[in-house]
């Protein structure tokens, strides 16, 4: 089938061969679909983002991509790693990282220089990437000097200006005010609208219903313990405790104790 | 419980944590290159290529009343470009010593410059001797460093970092050297603020560092561990760079815009300096 983007089979992966961080990974993506992968923190999911990215690759299994194996020495001239990079972009879970130029200006521009995109094209597309994530105002400052925020904000940016088809969120919401996490939501689903392929690693719950319509859940094992619908998943209270998805809630109100789930889907008072 | 041996290592925490602090300040800080003055306006290739010209004419001339000249124009330049004239002092004179001080100290006795001495003096049995010429060039030295030090503070507070070092491309610096030097800067920033952390981090929990023990285990350890994480970071960061494209050779932006301004700051530049040339050296 033409349609299918990632097929990932039999995925594993150790960092420096000792640490494991994958054992046997299946999962097929499809153009156009949302996906979010969840899990409890070390459940391997930032490791899958960076294998499906071709940034790393599998001990065990192989991951396709666009109907190509994704191999360490395919990448090594320049013109088929661009054809890849082109297509797919990641958003890397540590913005810091992500920013290494010394201008926020320079930082979105990056990927367009690097596949040849000229300079008036590029500058163009700084404006119009800056206006869709309300960072004009930030373009000529020094990238690791922004807040946690603004950082998120500049590092979704230098990924838009590539303007891949496949979207890699990496914990997209973590540490966020909620007006943030609002906007990047929106990002997330007008860039589905527009037909893209999205893929995000998250624990927050509370975001899979918008930006979701499959989710995989990670569990300790590092494997995937259940795959389905973004509903019958955050329905299924037993599979998001024992995956410490969810929690229970011990408040005070008001000089009263009480005992509650957390859940994903009714927020609570 | 007053040890000398404790108050210096307190002593020693406090001025190693001001020491950086002080250099993020000096070398990292762009609050004055942010600000809308005179000079931040300017091209920073003009910039630079202006400066480079007073600098020579300052080394060149052998006037110290000229050399004097250009450092009046400096301090203006600097009044012009929204720059507390003290903090401006405060940051040359620093430096100033240190280069005068270990050139100037042999030239002014008359073992290196004979002539009519001024001032002579015995210290134990050693017979000093210091000589009008010697004296002449030692003005004459000062007034040149100086005015050479101002230039160069100047330049760097008025211009961000990143900037500077895209002037270096200008001269045929290939462009992974520019990258690679900008990234470095970013890693003495936040090398500099992780040690910072540390320190703060370890004080709650254990008072003093370096009067325990204990703590100045901690230090040492994270220390260590800080550069792991720094060499860490670094693969991520070439991650970074290979996801959006990078396979070598890094393309960078080159926009800079020349105004009429920044023309007519380069010709007020070259008649500056080849009028002080000219008094210098044919009046
Ligand atoms: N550079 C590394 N060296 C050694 N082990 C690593 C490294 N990076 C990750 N791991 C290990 O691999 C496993 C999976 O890590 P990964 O970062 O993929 O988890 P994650 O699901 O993204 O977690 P989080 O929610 O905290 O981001 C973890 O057990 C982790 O300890
Ligand atoms: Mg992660």
């Amino acid at each position: 089938m033409s349609d299918i983007i990632f097929e990932v089979k039999d995925v594993h992966y150790s960092y420096l061969g000792k640490f494991p961080a994958l054992c046997g990974v299946e999962m097929t993506i499809r153009s156009g679909e949302k996906i979010a992968v969840i899990g409890a923190n070390g459940t391997g999911k930032s490791t899958l983002l960076q294998l499906l990215d071709g940034l790393i690759f599998p001990d065990h299994g192989h991951v396709t991509a666009f109907g190509e194996r994704l191999l360490e020495n395919s990448q090594n001239d320049e013109k088929s790693a661009h054809r890849f990079r082109r297509r797919v972009g990641l958003v890397f879970q540590n913005a810091d990282i992500q920013l290494f130029c010394p201008s926020v200006k320079e930082d979105i521009a990056f990927g367009p220089l690097q596949f040849g995109v000229a300079e008036e094209e590029v500058n163009r597309r700084i404006l119009e990437v800056a206006k869709a994530l309300d960072i004009q105002h930030l373009l000529d400052r020094v990238p690791h000097q922004l807040s946690i925020g603004e950082k998120r904000r500049v590092a979704i940016a230098s990924v838009l200006a590539i303007d891949p088809d496949v979207y890699l969120f990496d914990e997209p919401t973590a540490g966020l005010d909620p007006l943030t996490v609002r906007h990047i939501i929106d990002f997330i689903v007008t860039a589905s609208q527009r037909g893209k392929t999205i893929i995000t690693a998250t624990h927050d719950l509370h975001i899979i219903g918008e930006i979701a319509d499959t989710v995989y859940v990670f569990g300790r094992n590092k494997s995937i313990v259940r795959g389905g619908s973004s509903e019958s998943v955050l329905n299924d209270r037993t599979l998001l405790e024992s995956n410490n998805l969810i929690h229970i809630h011990r408040h005070h109100h008001g000089g009263r104790e009480h005992v509650h789930q957390h859940l994903p889907l009714e927020p609570h008072d | 419980m007053s040890n000398p041996l404790h108050k210096r290592r307190d002593f020693i925490e406090r001025s190693m944590l001001s020491a950086l602090s002080f250099i993020k300040e000096a070398t990292l800080s762009e609050e004055y290159a942010n600000r809308k003055g005179f000079l931040q306006s300017l091209d920073p290739r003009f910039k630079t290529i202006s400066f480079l010209a007073f600098l020579v004419t300052a080394v060149s001339l052998k006037s110290a009343a000229l050399i004097g000249t250009l450092y009046g124009f400096c301090l203006i330049l600097a009044f012009f470009s929204k720059i507390p004239i003290r903090k401006f002092f405060a940051r040359t004179l620093l430096f100033i010593p240190l280069f005068s001080l270990c050139i100037v100290l042999p030239t002014l006795f008359g073992i290196v410059t004979p002539g009519e001495p001024v001032w002579s003096f015995h210290v134990s049995g050693i017979n000093g001797i210091i000589t009008r010429p010697g004296l002449d060039g030692a003005v004459l030295f000062v007034v040149r460093i100086a005015t050479s030090v101002s230039l160069v503070v100047l330049l760097s507070l008025t211009t961000r970092h990143s900037e500077l070092l895209k002037v270096l491309r200008l001269f045929g610096v290939p462009q992974i050297f520019v990258l690679t030097v900008s990234m470095c800067y970013r890693y003495l920033h936040l090398f500099a603020t992780m040690v910072e952390n540390i320190f703060t981090a370890v004080k709650s929990r254990v008072g003093v560092v370096s009067q325990q023990r204990h703590g100045q285990k901690i230090v040492a350890w994270n220390i260590a561990t800080t550069w792991n994480r720094t060499t860490h970071m670094s693969e991520e960061v070439y991650m970074a760079m290979l996801s959006r494209g990078y396979t070598g050779e890094p393309r960078l932006l080159s926009e800079f815009n020349a105004t009429p301004k920044d023309w007519l700051w380069l010709l007020c530049a070259i008649i500056i300096c080849s009028g002080l040339f000219y008094k210098g050296y044919f009046l």
